[in-house]
């Protein structure tokens, strides 16, 4: 019933999906909300040979890097099929490249065959041909858009290759017997923390790995919803993965999610967690807006399922273990864990289907599970999904480990944790400044379980490598343990728990990378900015602490004031608001996510040995414990602030 | 076993009579026109449904009540209950199930409708027997009367019981939005009431609970529980689709008990009214549990082709009405494989 592709490299995984699941639906774009158009197994595959053709008729040899800059529409899944057809790996990119990075990507990777979504971005790039001397042809994936002059069809180049093939060209085929588990499949190039994006090695026994380990229960009647930017390697696994069980893929996209999810009811979905906070959010002003009757109903019902769940979750040994608990209190306890499940159950049964079944219904109401990736999922968010009976599936990786490192199954759902690792994969939690194993190390009580310090990882998904790039390469990855600058311990019922950053760099939940220092170090050319952090990992925007220049304030006017009154001063805090937003704007070169949404002003500076180390260098976990309050306060009303 | 205080109070009786309502209104919320309609449009299941409803069910009750020798008022009562038509639970128990709602609702309404001519007749066919031995009793104690059952009062009682009904019809025609409160509220006042019923009865008559034979115990659960297992092996026999078989199974085990209760409470005096009351209420309690157990089970066998049926019913509803879903070779099982979307969409038939 649960059947998966097995494939040594993902041209034969598409291949052996045709012969498979021959004219089932691949993947469904968009024509309008009752309206969409299948592509099956056969005819992708068809169509990839094709294009495959015309590609290696175009020049593109084995192992080359073909550019592919687009987002989520069927012609980029075609260019991948292609791709790998060619032997090919491609360097994905969104469309919200930037002009460096265009410049910068296409000449480190060495690309000369580029496909661009749309007209806008062809246009881009042939500015832009001075600086891209190696570029030799760019193709046009929007099929409804007319090329410039030297810029070719996708559609041609695939007639073309359709052609080659009626006479008997068989290069594909040839091309695909040819791949190597450790050729690439794809170059990501990830924004990196000096500047400079690092192209990510993935090869195809990376990836083969992933889609053979993830555990789940899928069959050719799945629906996938994809909203995730195609060319992320978090939705990219998902793809492979769907095409290994035949299941549908539907593109959706952020504007039509909520129509998409009711009408297509997808039984399978991942999203970064800001897409969970944003349906979260849309529930509980659903349940607001009801018949009080219907609101009491649901306080019910979820109170009721809390109980039932935690229940269930202490009896199974499923509940976040951060601590070992004493074999005479689990005793203790299981009984009273048993009496509350079984006196709940009835009362639970009843509610969860007369109550939860409709705000299940408000998510297509088949959703068996969801996978939250890309950062850190609020565990509120977390709890209300699993509550409801929307069982939220958080996992972790990374790029470098294209992606998945642990992920939580069905069989090993525990909340406030990303799950047990994946098969074949080894962690190790180290010390940050020694690199000394604490887990496993029998030398330590539970083995090192609970304890804190950085995530190494090894495993069939761990990166060949950054590309050109051998000296970051060596830091990374040594001996087959790659650092990922994560700090997690293992809790006592064998999850990973996610505790933070080793390094700076935020990520916010939206899944965007922001490095705080060049933001800092910007703000504290300000006259009125003497110090100051950046913050906001997992939040949906910046915010800052910022320790203003007192003396400036006094010689404008506030002379009798000490630092305690200036900090609440509203002046103080309009002078501080208009610096911050006059020097990191767009206009400065600043993203439209590396903008400050709010601040709180600091009444003491950073003194070193408390908050900065010897070189002046934040310690950024030390601010965050003392200032905690500050910094709920900042993100306490986020909601209304957009 | 005599009964020999009152069962129910007035005030209890009241409870009762509100409850009816309630629950009748609730079930005629969740009811519209369409429904009736849909009832023309799969004949066969609602056929399938109707003999193993009127057909099956009562003779499994004349069965039970002779094998396990109940006194008359208990047999009465058991095979009263087995010429019920189905309730609105049965609706939500499919639907859990991952059976066809659209037959449940359709054969609700078509045995609701059908039971005002069915049930006098079947009482009157299956009862002679028992009421027989009534009257024999009673003549023997020297009293000249006879005992028959109260056809007109039944018949009378039973549209009474369809005016809350017609009344939740208009009220979902009116107002979408209180036609959805009224149903939800309706589920849960049943097990309310039942639940307060049987804890008073706990409380005034504990010793009813040990009095009371096993044998009726026995025949309170069972008649549920072969209504699911014949109604859904009749009707697999007959070659219909699972998800109509688990729709049939469910209608043919769980009748409408808040129409036995008002049916016995117009219909029917003492001596025999307690002590039907009481069998009633023993069988309301019980299919609550013995349902839910089916239907968690209904569940995981169901879940394969509950999956294809939805898939292939999306795939209608995005990809147009004439796609076809073709699944891979020996992925269907027999049963559903020359029609995935199991009768709801005529291109995916391929016989």
């Amino acid at each position: 019933m649960y059947y998966r592709i097995k494939a040594e490299n993902l041209a034969q995984l598409y291949q052996k999906a045709a012969d498979k699941f021959e004219s089932m639906p691949a993947f469904a774009t968009r024509q309008s909300a009752f309206n969409w158009t299948p592509v099956s197994f056969r005819e992708m595959n068809n169509l990839g040979l094709d294009l495959a053709t015309g590609l290696i008729d175009l020049g593109v040899k084995s192992r080359d890097h073909v550019g592919l800059f687009g987002d989520n529409r069927l012609e980029w899944m075609l260019a991948d099929y292609a791709v790998q057809f060619c032997g090919a790996a491609d360097v994905p990119r969104g469309r919200d490249i930037s002009d460096d990075e265009i410049v910068y990507i296409v000449n480190h990777a060495g690309i000369e065959v580029a496909f661009v979504e749309t007209i806008k971005l062809q246009n881009r790039f042939i500015g832009l041909s001075d600086q891209l001397p190696g570029l030799k042809e760019i193709i046009l994936l929007d099929p409804k858009a007319e090329p410039a002059s030297g810029v070719k069809k996708l559609w041609d180049v695939l007639d073309r290759g359709s052609q080659l093939r009626k006479q008997g060209d068989r290069r594909a085929e040839e091309r695909i017997a040819g791949i190597r588990p450790d050729d690439l499949f794809t170059l990501i190039y990830t924004s990196g923390t000096t500047g400079q994006p690092k192209g990510v090695m993935l090869t195809h026994s990376n990836m083969t790995s992933q889609v053979e380990n993830l555990p789940g229960y899928h069959n050719c009647n799945d629906r996938v919803l994809s909203v995730l930017p195609i060319w992320h390697i978090f939705e990219r696994v998902i793809e492979m993965y769907t095409i290994s069980f035949g299941g549908c893929t539907y593109y959706s996209s952020v504007l039509t999610l909520g129509d998409d999810m009711k009408n297509v009811e997808p039984t399978f979905m991942a999203s970064a967690p800001r897409l969970w906070e944003k349906l979260h959010e849309r529930i509980i002003k659903n349940i607001k807006a009801s018949h009080p009757v219907r609101q009491v109903l649901f306080h019910i019902a979820y109170f009721l399922s809390k109980q039932y769940q935690n229940s269930l979750y202490y009896l199974y040994n499923k509940y976040l273990k951060i601590k070992p608990q004493a074999a005479w209190k689990h005793w203790l306890l299981m009984p009273f864990h048993a009496v509350r499940w079984a006196l709940v159950m009835p009362w639970y049964g009843f509610f969860n289907a007369a109550v939860l079944e409709r705000i299940r219904l408000g998510a297509g109401g088949s959703l068996k599970a969801t996978i939250s990736g890309g950062g850190a999922l609020p565990i509120h968010i977390d709890r209300f999904f699993n509550n409801v009976g929307i069982p939220v599936l958080e996992g972790y990786g990374m790029t470098e480990t294209s992606p998945v490192i642990s992920v939580r199954s069905h069989d090993n759902l525990v909340v406030g944790t990303v799950g047990p690792f994946l098969k074949d994969t080894e962690v190790h939690i180290c010390d940050q400044e020694t690199g000394e194993v604490l887990y496993p190390n029998q030398n330590l009580p539970y083995d090192g379980k609970g304890i804190r310090g950085e995530i190494w990882v090894r495993g069939p998904q761990v990166m060949k490598g950054y590309y050109k790039q051998e000296e970051l390469t060596a830091q990374t990855i040594k001996d087959g343990w790659l650092r990922t600058g994560d700090l997690g311990m293992i809790t006592h019922n064998d999850c990973l728990k996610i505790l933070g950053r080793c390094k700076a760099t935020i990520v916010l939940s939206s899944g965007e990378n922001v490095e705080p220092e060049p933001i800092e170090m910007r703000l504290q050319q300000s006259r009125f900015i003497d110090q100051c952090m950046v913050v906001g990992q997992d939040k949906r925007y910046l915010g800052a602490l910022i320790v203003p220049v007192w003396e400036e304030f006094r010689n404008n006017g506030h002379g009798k004031m000490s630092d305690i009154e200036l900090s609440q001063n509203e002046d103080v805090r309009k002078v501080i608001r208009r610096e911050i937003k006059n020097m990191i704007s767009p206009s400065s070169g600043f993203k439209s996510f590396e903008q400050i949404r709010d601040f709180r002003i600091l009444p003491n500076s950073f003194q070193i040995g408390e908050e900065l180390t010897n070189l002046h260098k934040i310690k950024r976990h030390v601010v965050e414990e003392r200032y905690k309050s500050e910094l709920s306060e900042l993100y306490a009303n986020g909601s209304s602030q957009k | 076993m005599e009964f020999t205080t009152q069962l129910l109070y007035a005030h209890d009786q009241i409870l009762l009579a509100i409850m009816i309502f309630v629950i009748m209104l609730g079930m005629g919320a969740s009811l519209t026109i369409n429904d009736f309609k849909a009832v023309v449009r799969q004949p066969k299941g609602v056929l399938v449904g109707f003999i193993s409803q009127f057909g099956i069910m009562p003779l499994i009750a004349l069965g039970l009540a002779t094998v396990l020798n109940f006194n008359p008022a208990f047999a009465i009562a058991l095979i009263l209950i087995g010429t019920l038509p189905g309730g609105t639970t049965s609706n939500m128990f499919t639907y859990f199930s991952r059976g066809s709602v659209a037959l449940s609702i359709s054969m609700t309404t078509a045995s609701t409708m059908m039971a005002l001519i069915m049930m006098p007749i079947l009482l009157k066919l299956y009862t002679t027997g028992f009421t027989s031995q009534i009257t024999a009793s009673m003549q023997a104690a020297g009293e000249t009367a006879e005992f028959i059952i109260p056809t007109g009062n039944i018949i009378s009682s039973l549209v009474m019981v369809l005016v809350p009904v017609a009344m939740g019809m208009y009220l979902r025609k009116k107002s979408p939005g209180w036609a959805k409160t009224a149903e939800d509220t309706a589920g849960f006042v049943g097990i309310l009431v039942i639940l307060y019923l049987l804890l008073t009865a706990f409380i005034r008559h504990t010793s009813l609970f040990i009095q009371t034979p096993v044998t009726v115990y026995i025949g309170a659960i069972g008649l549920g529980l072969a209504g699911f297992f014949f109604g859904y092996w009749f009707s697999r026999l007959l070659g219909v689709y699972p998800l109509f078989q688990r729709a049939i199974s469910l209608e043919t085990g769980i009748q409408n008990g808040p129409v036995s209760f008002a049916v016995i409470l117009l219909s029917f005096t003492e001596p025999v009214q307690s002590q039907m009351l009481w069998l009633a209420i023993l069988y309301s309690t019980f299919i609550v549990i013995t349902s839910s157990i089916i239907t968690l089970h209904f569940r995981k066998k169901g879940r394969f082709d509950w999956d294809v049926y939805r898939n292939t019913h999306i795939h209608n509803r995005l990809f147009g009405k004439g796609y076809v879903t073709n699944y891979p070779d020996g992925f269907l099982h027999k049963r559903i494989a020359d029609d995935p979307s199991q009768g709801t969409e005529p291109s995916q038939k391929r016989a």
